[in-house]
């Protein structure tokens, strides 16, 4: 009869030794997280209301001092342009460094620049835009498009480098097949390539507007800080971020209060985005 | 034989310059298209053909003739060139970076290779089916299918009628007609081989080309494959790679035998089998080399 | 990359079947040696032996039959390895029936008469033909063994000489006289002869069997020598 050796008591201690240690780091990367829900919650809850939605803030520090319409709408209009912007372009560029440049000088040097531009800081971005376009004066000084635009410099490296991944996940052997089939390699990649890819580019995408979404610094110099809501993409805008930003350092108990219920309405925006994104994955072949 | 002589009784096969336009082709030559019965096929001439990858001289001065409407099997060890070459006939072997073939790939009398010649047009008279199946996921049976035709932007085709038409001519046909919208990666591994081969049929090609096609299947479904190559034939050119020499000597009516390569030998199934020429041949497929 | 080293196993398979039916023709070679000497000196004991012992050839045939029949199904061999298989089978038929040759010519001894009444030159050629029929066995196998195709188209020649002796027993016998006994002792010694005629017929297609083997060509080695009538 076969004998194996047991199991050493050693051993055992190691293992369970292990699992106690990453346990415990695990919960304590959780503490900061689970306090952060908490404190958003419990600060921010007391402001909402109907009125808070829906009007706009008034500035004034006596008296009633609004809602953050203004900011809501600001955020979802900016990173909307933003995202017309620099999603169709990321994906063109990571079109372009999957299925045509490919491992070619050119293509090499453009992937380390866009690695590059992911680790810039989000203010570099606000003060590229204010000098080459506010303090330029071209059309105008501060301008919601203008926040747009520093928005879209921020998203553009996130959603090539995503959809990047995606691409290189489709197998080649699909695009033998197409090809061997006599299609033209733009209509493989265009019927074949972008239909498989999609839900992973989806994905990606929305992952880059949630970023946006929550930016401060980038909009600070180029859309600014207007109270009431407007529509003209060539005036100043408000933002959530911008919002919080200006109302957290006030002495008033009240505008602190808004401030933490636009904080806690963005965090609910960009979880909503995250969930998005999370089922769009679901449903792709490729992850 | 002349391609623009639509009243030639003995023709009924359609013009090599129909299937790839050049600019020296007769705008009137296309006559009607004949009927689905085509008696005689292409065949196809290989002269003098080097295949590189980079500085890498994979196919080595090749000559080998496909006779129209038989089934031809390249045999030979791993890494001898076989695919490479098949690669080079519907030049898909210059879609890798680097890659590059020279001399001359005749589909009848036309050159493949000529610099007035389009790519596209060329895979689309040679299919080619691949060892894994690649049915490609976002699409359902039916549009797996009509594909290719999509993709080559092919007009004035009923498709429906099509997409059956070639169903049937890969065997496919009685299993999956209740459920053409299921998605066409929903199919068993056969099935979804055979499946890739109706998308293949489906462009009509003069030539098919299989790389390892039943590698990847069971016995049964390989078996059942070979079936379909026997019937495919009537209607096809056939070029078979394959590491498994059973199936050379089942299916193919010629066979050529490759190594390090080079062309060392090729000729009638039943002679490479039962008294090649070469020794090295004669080691191969009885097994001898190490 | 390493040549001759693949399947080894079926490669040893292989020679072993060959050694069998090579065996095969050793058996016949003691069978032949056996009733020759039997005749020569009318030993009707000797004779029953060797109608015992062809027992030995036809288990011999039952186990190289069986033997290609395995090497076909199990391991499918093509080119020379087939060609091989298949010679083995002829090979070991014709062994069988050298065998029962053999068996024919005991099987007339006790019938010749305790005293026969020998013809001396009938008998010569009988022996002459004897010793023939084995050197054709003899030179069949080591043509086979060698794969020596020169050797083998050269039974072709010997076996004209036994067509002559046998043509010329037959003509003897004719003449064989009056006495009643002594005609009947040179009919059975006829049908010796053409059992040794058939012996080296049969030497012969072994001989056919090894330049199959080796040239994939069959070719029949007729009596003038050996001229192709059919190819495979």
């Amino acid at each position: 009869m076969t004998t194996l050796p047991p199991v050493s008591a050693r051993r055992r201690t190691t293992d369970r030794a292990m699992r106690g240690v990453l346990l415990a780091l695990t919960l304590a990367a959780l503490v900061p997280l689970v306090l952060i829900v908490y404190y958003l919650v419990k600060e921010g809850i007391g402001a909402w209301s109907s009125d808070f939605f829906t009007t706009d803030p008034t500035g004034r520090f006596l008296g009633d001092p609004g809602g953050i319409k203004s900011a809501i709408f600001g955020t979802i209009y900016m990173v909307t342009l933003a995202s017309v912007i620099a999603i169709p372009l990321g994906i063109g560029v990571a079109l372009y460094l999957v299925e045509y440049g490919k491992n070619g000088r050119f293509a090499n040097t453009v992937r380390y620049f866009v690695d590059v531009m992911t680790g810039v800081p989000s203010i570099v971005f606000g003060l590229f835009v204010y000098i080459v376009l506010v303090v330029a004066k071209v059309g105008g000084t501060f301008a919601a498009w203008k926040g747009a635009v520093a928005l879209a410099l921020l998203m553009l490296p996130v959603v090539t480098r995503a959809s990047e991944v995606v691409l290189n996940l489709v197998p080649d052997s699909l695009r033998e097949g197409a090809l061997a089939l006599g299609a033209p390699r733009w209509r493989v990649v265009l019927r074949i390539v972008l239909p498989t890819a999609l839900p992973g580019l989806v994905t990606g995408s929305l992952l880059a507007v949630a970023r946006a979404a929550g930016e401060t610094a980038p909009l600070l110099f180029t859309a600014a800080f207007v109270l009431g809501t407007q529509f003209s993409p060539s005036e100043r805008m408000n933002s959530l971020p911008l919002q919080i930003f200006n109302d957290v350092g006030q002495a008033q108990d009240r505008l602190v209060e808004r401030a933490w219920g636009a904080a806690l309405t963005l965090v609910l925006l960009i979880l909503l985005l995250t969930l998005l994104a999370r089922l769009v994955q679901r449903r792709s072949r490729l992850t | 034989m002349t391609p623009d002589d639509p009243t030639s009784p003995t023709t009924e096969r359609r013009p090599t310059t129909e299937l790839i336009p050049t600019p020296h082709a007769d705008a009137t030559s296309a006559g009607p298209a004949p009927a689905q019965n085509q008696a005689a096929g292409h065949g196809m001439t290989l002269r003098d053909v080097h295949a590189f990858y980079g500085e890498t001289h994979a196919v080595k001065g090749v000559n080998l003739d496909y006779a129209a409407n038989q089934v031809t099997a390249m045999i030979g060890p791993s890494g001898c060139g076989k695919s490479t070459l098949v690669r080079c006939i519907n030049r898909m072997h210059e879609e890798i970076p680097g890659a590059r073939a020279t001399g001359a790939v005749k589909l009848d009398d036309l050159d493949l290779y000529a610099p007035s010649v389009d790519v596209v047009a060329v895979r689309r008279a040679i299919g080619m089916v691949f060892q894994k199946p690649n049915p490609f996921p976002t699409m359902s049976i039916a549009d797996n299918v009509a594909a290719g035709l999509r993709l080559a932007g092919v007009r004035g085709v009923n498709l429906k009628e099509r997409v059956e038409q070639s169903l049937r001519g890969a065997g496919l046909w009685d299993e999956v007609k209740d459920r053409l919208g299921a998605a066409g990666i929903s199919l068993s591994g056969g099935q979804q081989q055979r499946l890739c081969i109706a998308r293949t049929i489906a462009v009509e090609p003069e030539v098919i080309l299989m790389d390892e096609p039943c590698s990847a299947l069971d016995p049964i479904a390989t078996l059942r494959i070979e079936d379909l190559i026997h019937e495919l034939k009537q209607r096809y050119t056939i070029v078979i790679v394959t590491h498994n020499m059973q199936q050379a000597a089942r299916v193919a009516d010629t066979t050529a035998f490759m190594l390090h390569g080079e062309m060392v030998e090729h000729g009638a199934t039943e002679k490479i089998f039962s008294n090649p020429d070469d020794s090295r041949t004669e080691e191969y497929v009885t097994g001898k080399f190490g | 990359m390493a040549t001759g080293q693949g399947r080894a196993h079926f490669q040893d398979e292989l020679r072993r079947l060959e050694e069998a039916a090579l065996g095969g023709i050793d058996i016949v070679l003691e069978q032949l040696d056996r009733v020759l000497e039997a005749l020569q000196h009318v030993d009707v004991e000797l004779a029953q032996i060797v109608i015992h012992d062809d027992d030995r050839v036809d288990g011999r045939y039952l186990e190289v039959h069986q033997g290609v029949l395995s090497l076909l199904a199990l391991q499918a061999p093509v080119a020379g390895d087939l060609r091989l298989v298949a010679a083995l089978l002829h090979i070991i038929k014709h062994v069988e029936r050298m065998g029962d040759q053999c068996v024919n010519i005991a099987k007339l001894i006790p019938l010749s008469g305790y005293e026969p009444p020998v013809r001396p030159e009938i008998m010569q050629r009988i022996t002459r033909m004897g010793a023939a029929a084995r050197s054709e066995v003899v030179q069949a196998r080591r043509a086979f063994a060698d794969r020596d195709v020169e050797l083998a188209e050269d039974l072709a020649r010997q076996d004209r000489e036994i067509n002559v002796l046998n043509r010329e027993v037959f003509r003897l016998a004719i003449e064989a006289g009056d006495d009643p006994d002594t005609r009947e002792w040179a009919m059975h010694m006829t049908m010796v002869a053409r059992a040794l005629e058939r012996v080296g017929d049969n030497a012969v297609d072994i001989g056919e069997q090894c330049v199959f083997v080796v040239s994939g060509l069959f070719r029949e080695f007729q009596n003038g020598g050996t001229r192709p009538t059919a190819v495979s």
